[in-house]
């Protein structure tokens, strides 16, 4: 009985070491929220395997989780070694976002600005619509990241974290200026405010918040990752 | 056996550890295990240093994962993809050609004495 008690007594012991590790692991790591969790899942499972090795090899189970802890490195190390990983799912994860609502938000501003009458030829729409170039860039931009931060990194060369976060940092700049440039100029219009006008303005700000929420957060992780 | 500096093995850690997967799916500890038993310990890699490479192959689509629950506990196991057994074989070939380049300089004990 007493013995029991002291093997569950060791058990709750070595749980709480490897537990306030991850803990103090999850501290440091910076994106997007499953795959920090999915992180801290491998890693529980990796300090358990190597803990029961260390026990089959002779050492107590305190001393098992001590060195198997050790052996994973500091937290800080281990954080910082996810932190590329991290930083590349953020970024590609944020321009998947872009790239599927950009759509829902451009569209009523092309029903809403459109030349009359509509096949008027590509200088008619820019006149009516002067950031289509800057989208064009952001597209152009996105589908790069995308493409070189996934399978085609095989063929092209691969774009680093840092440089990922440069480019959804910037791709997000292009959608505040652009929301804010036609949010301006159909308020300086003299065209009546309708219902698709609303949707439209909510779209964009929405965009526009969303946008400087991504700024931030792709500059902090930018600041950790190497 | 001394083992080696990590910064000895940039740009080999990706191959290495496609052959360890080639045998068949192995989860993230015991392929740092592998590394480490199978070249008598001279690849003793900081596992910090293992799991984040293991997610950048994958995302190449040169590895890829399931998730298993064995004995109570959530296990990511990996595996080798066509791709990536693909790209194992050419590196194995341009490994066996720079491998043979510089045994066959460093294989030489004295250089010739220059006039």
């Amino acid at each position: 009985m007493a013995r029991h008690r002291l093997a569950t007594n060791t058990d709750t012991r070595t749980e709480d070491a490897v537990a306030t590790y991850l803990s103090d692991v999850a501290a440091e790591l910076y994106g997007p929220r499953r795959r920090r969790e999915a992180i801290l899942a491998e890693l529980r499972d990796g300090l358990d395997q190597a803990t029961e090795d260390n026990i089959a090899a002779g050492l107590s189970p305190d001393r098992a989780a001590a060195a198997a802890i050790s052996q994973f490195g500091t937290p800080q190390a281990v954080a910082d070694a996810f932190a590329g990983e991290l930083a590349t799912a953020y970024a590609r994860r944020t321009i998947a976002l872009f790239i599927v609502t950009g759509p829902l938000v451009g569209i009523w501003w092309l029903l809403l600005l459109q030349p009359s009458p509509w096949r008027t030829g590509l200088i008619a729409l820019l006149a009516a619509i002067p950031v289509l170039p800057l989208l064009i860039i952001a597209i152009a931009t996105a589908g790069g990241t995308f493409a070189t931060t996934g399978r085609l990194m095989r063929w092209l060369p691969e774009t680093g974290p840092r440089r990922a976060l440069a480019a959804t940092t910037a791709i997000a700049t292009i959608c505040i200026i652009g929301d804010l440039t036609v949010i301006t100029m159909f308020m300086a219009s003299d065209v009546p405010t309708r219902p698709l006008a609303v949707i439209a303005i909510a779209a964009s700000l929405t965009r526009i918040a969303c946008s400087i929420t991504t700024v931030r957060h792709a500059t902090r992780m930018r600041s950790r990752s190497r | 056996m001394l083992p080696m500096r990590p910064e000895l093995l940039k740009g080999h850690l990706d191959t290495l550890l496609l052959a360890v997967l080639e045998p068949g799916p192995q989860h993230g500890y015991a392929i740092i295990e592998s590394l480490r038993s199978g070249s008598d310990g001279a690849l003793d890699l900081p596992t910090g240093t293992v799991y984040p490479a293991l997610h950048r192959l994958e995302r190449a689509g040169l590895i890829a994962s399931d998730w298993q629950t064995v004995g109570g506990r959530r296990r990511r196991a990996y595996h080798l993809t066509p791709a990536g057994q693909a790209a194992l074989g050419e590196q194995r070939a341009v490994w066996d050609q720079f491998s043979t380049a510089v045994t066959a300089l460093l294989g030489r004990r004295t250089w010739p004495a220059t006039a």
